[in-house]
C-alpha cells in the first residue's frame, strides 16, 4: 500500500503537485458547471468572489461593509476545518487510518457543553474548563482505537467507524434526554450561561478568538513532530515501524498517542461549533464533518505548517458554494464532487507516470 | 405496549419478514465486501457504491418510463436496476483503477469515492426534480415480490414465506439469501475464488507462479461493486420506491463491519449482516416501549467492537503458542544437528 505518511520528495515537488490538482479539480468542475447550469458565468462569479464583503463609500464618507455574516462564516467554517484536517493529519503521520474525528468531535461539543450550561463559574474559569473537558474527550476517544489498534491489532479503520455511531448515539441521547430544553420546540440544549459563549471579534459574525487558537495549535503540531522525541517516534513509526521497533522505540504506545492527539484536535473543533457557532447542541448536530478534514490533511500533505492553507482554501471553496446554491441553479454539493476529484488525483501517487506511460502505448501502437 | 405484547410481535411472520427486510442490502454489501477483502482490497466505498445504485435505480426506472411509455412497469424496473447496477460497478471501476493503476492509497480513495456518491447523487437529483431531500417529485417503480405459493402452503413453517403481506418477499430477498450460497461456491468451489483467495493471502507468491494478481483485484472489486450495487437498488427499489439523499445512512460501513464480526468467512459475514438488521428492527420495537433507539443502535457496532478485540486476542495468542512451539522445535534441532550451529 503506497505511504500516506508524507515526508517524501522535495517540499516544493509537493506542493506544485498539489496546486495542479487543485486546477484540475476546479477545471472539472466548471465544466460540469458549464453542462448542466444555464448561468454558468453567474455560478463562477459566486464562487470566486461571493465569501468576500464588499465595500461601499457612504455620503458622508464612511465606508460600510457588506457581505460580513458569509465572511464571517467563511473564517468560521475555516477553522473549524483546519481543527479537523489536524485531526485527520496527525494519526495519517503515523500511517494510521482514523476516521473517526466525527465521533471525536461529537463528544467534544458534548462535553463543553455540560460544563458551558451546568458550571455557574465566572468567564475567565469556565471557557478554559469547556475547552479542556473538549480537548479530553476527544483525546479519550481517539485513544481508544489507538490502544485497541496498538494492542490488539483491532482494524482501525472499523473501530472509529463503529466509535463514531456509538458517539452520535450518545450524543442524541444527551440531548434529547437528559439535556433537552423544553421550551425550544425542537430537540436542542438550553443556551450556554452567556460566561462561556466566546465573544465575537467581528461584528455580526461568529468569528472569536478561536481564530488565533487553530493556528497555535497548528504551529505546536508542528513543533511537536518536528522538535520533540515522541514527535520523531511519530514519524518514523509511520514511515517504517519495523526500524522504530528495532531502535526500541515504543511504537504501540506512539500508535496510540497518534490517535489521541488526532482526537484532542477533533475535539476542540467540537467545542468551537458549540461555544463560539451554535451556543447551544441541537441534536442534529451537523455529522460528516470528520471526513472533510481528510481533503484538508491531504491538500496540506499532512504537514501541520500547510494545514492552515489549506483550511482556509477549502473554507473559502464552501463558502462559495453556499453563496452559488443561494444565487444560482447549482446546488453545493457540487463542491463534494470537486473535492472527491481532489482527494482522488492528490492520493495518486502514479498517476502523471501512467497516464503517460498509457498516452505513450498509444502512439507506438499506431 | 407491555413486555408481552412486544414478546408476541417478535415470534410473529411479519416480524421475520422485517429482519429479512433490513438484513437484506447489508448481506449484499457485506458479501460484496467480503469478496475484495478476501482478494486482498479492503473496500471502504461500499456506502458509496450502494447509495449511487439506489439512485441511478430510481432515475434509470424513471427514464425507461417517460421513454417507452406503453412497457410495463417491470420493464421500468428492470432497466433502474441495470442502471443502478451499472452505475455502482462504474463507481468500483473507478476505485480499481485509481488503486490498482495509479497506485492511490484504497482506504482515502475510498473515502474519496463515498464523498463522490454522496455528492453527485445530491447534485445531480436537484438538477433532475429540483428537490435535494428526495426523488418523491419523480414516478419511479419498485422491482416486484415474488409469492412461492408451494412454500407457503405449507403449515406451520409456510408463514415465514409470506412476507410483509403474504404476497411473499421482495424479489432481491430471495436473491440475497441465494448470494450467500452463490458466493461460497465461488470463493470454495471455483479456480477464480480460489486464486482471488490466495492472491489476498500472498499476492508476491502469487505473481511468482504466474496469477495474475492485478486482474484477479479488478475483478475483485467490480464483484463486491455489483453486489453493493444490488444492496443499494434494494433499498430504493423494494425497500423504498423512492430515492432518499443520504438513504445508505450507514448501512455501507456496518456491512464492512460485518465482515470483521463475520472472521472474514461467508456465512460469518451473512450472519453478522443479519443481526446488524435484527438490530436495527429491535430499535425500531423498542421504541415502542420508550427504550431510547439511541442506546440500541449503538449495541451493534458495541458487538462489533467487542468481537474484533476477541478475536485479536485470540489471535494473538495463537500466533504467541506457535512461535513458542517453533522456538522448541528449533532448539531440539539444533541439539540433534550439530551442525545446525555452524
Amino acid at each position: 500500500m503506497s505511504s500516506i505518511a508524507g515526508g517524501q520528495g522535495s517540499v516544493l515537488q509537493e506542493v506544485i503537485k498539489t496546486l495542479v490538482v487543485i486546477v484540475i479539480g476546479l477545471l472539472i468542475g466548471m465544466v460540469i458547471v458549464l453542462f448542466i447550469s444555464e448561468e454558468p458565468t453567474k455560478v463562477f462569479d459566486a464562487i470566486l468572489t461571493g465569501p468576500l464583503p464588499s465595500a461601499s463609500t457612504l455620503d458622508d464618507g464612511t465606508v460600510r461593509w457588506r457581505g460580513m455574516t458569509r465572511f464571517g462564516t467563511f473564517l468560521e467554517d475555516s477553522i473549524t476545518l483546519a481543527l479537523v484536517g489536524l485531526a485527520v493529519a496527525i494519526p495519517f503521520r503515523a500511517q494510521q487510518f482514523s476516521l473517526g474525528a466525527d465521533g471525536q468531535m461529537f463528544l467534544g461539543a458534548l462535553a463543553s457543553a455540560v460544563v458551558s450550561i451546568y458550571l455557574p463559574l465566572p468567564g475567565i474559569v469556565l471557557i478554559p474548563l469547556a475547552f479542556l473537558a473538549a480537548v479530553i474527550a476527544g483525546f479519550a476517544w481517539g485513544w481508544l482505537p489507538g490502544v485497541m489498534k496498538a494492542r490488539a491489532g483491532a482494524n482501525e479503520i472499523v473501530t472509529t467507524l463503529m466509535l463514531n455511531v456509538i458517539a452520535i448515539q450518545f450524543f442524541i441521547y444527551c440531548v434529547t434526554f437528559l439535556m433537552l430544553d423544553r421550551q425550544a420546540g425542537f430537540i436542542v440544549t438550553p443556551f450556554f450561561q452567556d460566561a462561556a459563549i466566546l465573544n465575537p471579534l467581528i461584528h455580526r459574525t461568529n468569528v472569536t478568538w478561536m481564530i488565533a487558537v487553530a493556528p497555535l495549535v497548528c504551529l505546536l503540531a508542528y513543533l511537536f513532530l518536528s522538535r520533540t522525541n515522541m514527535g520523531y517516534e511519530l514519524r518514523v513509526v509511520g514511515q517504517n515501524p519495523a526500524f522504530g521497533r528495532r531502535m526500541g522505540m515504543p511504537v504501540d504506545r506512539t500508535v496510540a498517542l497518534s490517535m489521541a492527539l488526532g482526537g484532542a484536535a477533533a475535539g476542540m473543533a467540537g467545542f468551537h461549533i458549540a461555544n463560539a457557532i451554535l451556543k447551544r447542541l441541537p441534536s442534529d448536530f451537523p455529522a460528516g464533518l470528520g471526513f472533510e478534514g481528510i481533503v484538508v490533511a491531504l491538500l496540506a500533505r499532512n504537514d501541520p505548517r500547510l494545514i492552515l492553507p489549506a483550511a482556509l482554501f477549502y473554507g473559502y471553496l464552501r463558502a462559495g458554494a453556499q453563496v452559488m446554491e443561494r444565487t444560482t441553479d447549482v446546488s453545493r454539493e457540487m463542491v463534494l464532487v470537486v473535492q472527491a476529484i481532489i482527494i482522488l488525483l492528490i492520493v495518486s501517487e502514479n498517476l502523471l507516470p501512467r497516464l503517460g506511460q498509457w498516452i505513450g502505448l498509444g502512439r507506438s501502437a499506431r | 405496549m407491555t413486555i408481552v405484547e412486544f414478546f408476541q410481535t417478535l415470534l410473529t411472520a411479519s416480524f421475520f419478514a422485517a429482519i429479512l427486510r433490513a438484513a437484506t442490502p447489508m448481506v449484499f454489501a457485506a458479501l460484496g465486501g467480503l469478496i475484495s477483502e478476501l482478494a486482498g482490497v479492503i473496500n471502504v466505498a461500499l456506502e458509496g457504491m450502494m447509495l449511487i445504485a439506489a439512485f441511478f435505480g430510481v432515475v434509470g426506472s424513471t427514464w425507461a418510463a417517460s421513454v417507452w411509455p406503453e412497457a410495463s412497469p417491470l420493464f421500468f424496473a428492470l432497466v433502474g436496476a441495470a442502471a443502478g447496477l451499472g452505475a455502482a460497478m462504474l463507481l468500483a471501476l473507478v476505485l480499481a483503477v485509481f488503486y490498482l493503476e495509479f497506485d492511490a492509497n484504497l482506504i482515502i480513495a475510498g473515502v474519496g469515492i463515498n464523498i463522490l456518491a454522496a455528492g453527485l447523487t445530491v447534485f445531480l437529483l436537484f438538477s433532475i426534480s429540483g428537490d435535494k431531500g428526495s426523488s418523491a417529485g419523480l414516478t419511479s417503480f419498485a422491482l416486484p415480490t415474488l409469492p412461492l405459493r408451494l412454500l407457503q402452503d405449507i403449515p406451520v413453517i409456510g408463514g415465514l414465506f409470506a412476507g410483509a403481506n403474504g404476497n411473499g418477499h421482495h424479489v432481491l430477498v430471495y436473491a440475497a439469501l441465494l448470494a450467500i450460497g452463490l458466493v461460497w461456491v465461488f470463493l470454495h468451489k471455483t479456480r477464480l475464488g480460489l486464486r482471488l483467495r490466495a492472491v489476498g493471502e500472498n499476492p508476491d507468491a502469487c505473481r511468482t507462479v504466474g496469477v495474475p494478481v492485478k486482474r484477479i483485484q479488478y475483478v475483485a472489486i467490480l464483484l463486491s461493486g455489483f453486489l453493493a450495487g444490488l444492496g443499494g437498488i434494494y433499498l430504493s427499489m423494494g425497500y423504498l420506491t423512492l430515492f432518499q439523499a443520504n438513504m445508505t445512512a450507514g448501512r455501507g460501513f456496518l456491512a464492512l463491519a460485518a465482515i470483521f464480526l463475520g472472521a472474514r468467512s461467508v456465512f460469518g459475514t451473512a450472519g453478522a449482516a443479519a443481526f446488524f438488521g435484527l438490530a436495527s428492527v429491535f430499535a425500531a420495537q423498542l421504541g415502542l416501549l420508550d427504550v431510547p433507539t439511541a442506546v440500541v443502535f449503538s449495541v451493534a457496532p458495541l458487538v462489533t467492537i467487542l468481537a474484533l478485540l476477541a478475536f485479536a486476542w485470540r489471535r494473538q495468542r495463537r500466533t504467541r503458542a506457535q512461535v513458542a512451539a517453533e522456538l522448541i522445535t528449533l532448539n531440539a534441532r539444533r541439539k540433534d544437528t550439530p551442525d545446525a550451529q555452524a
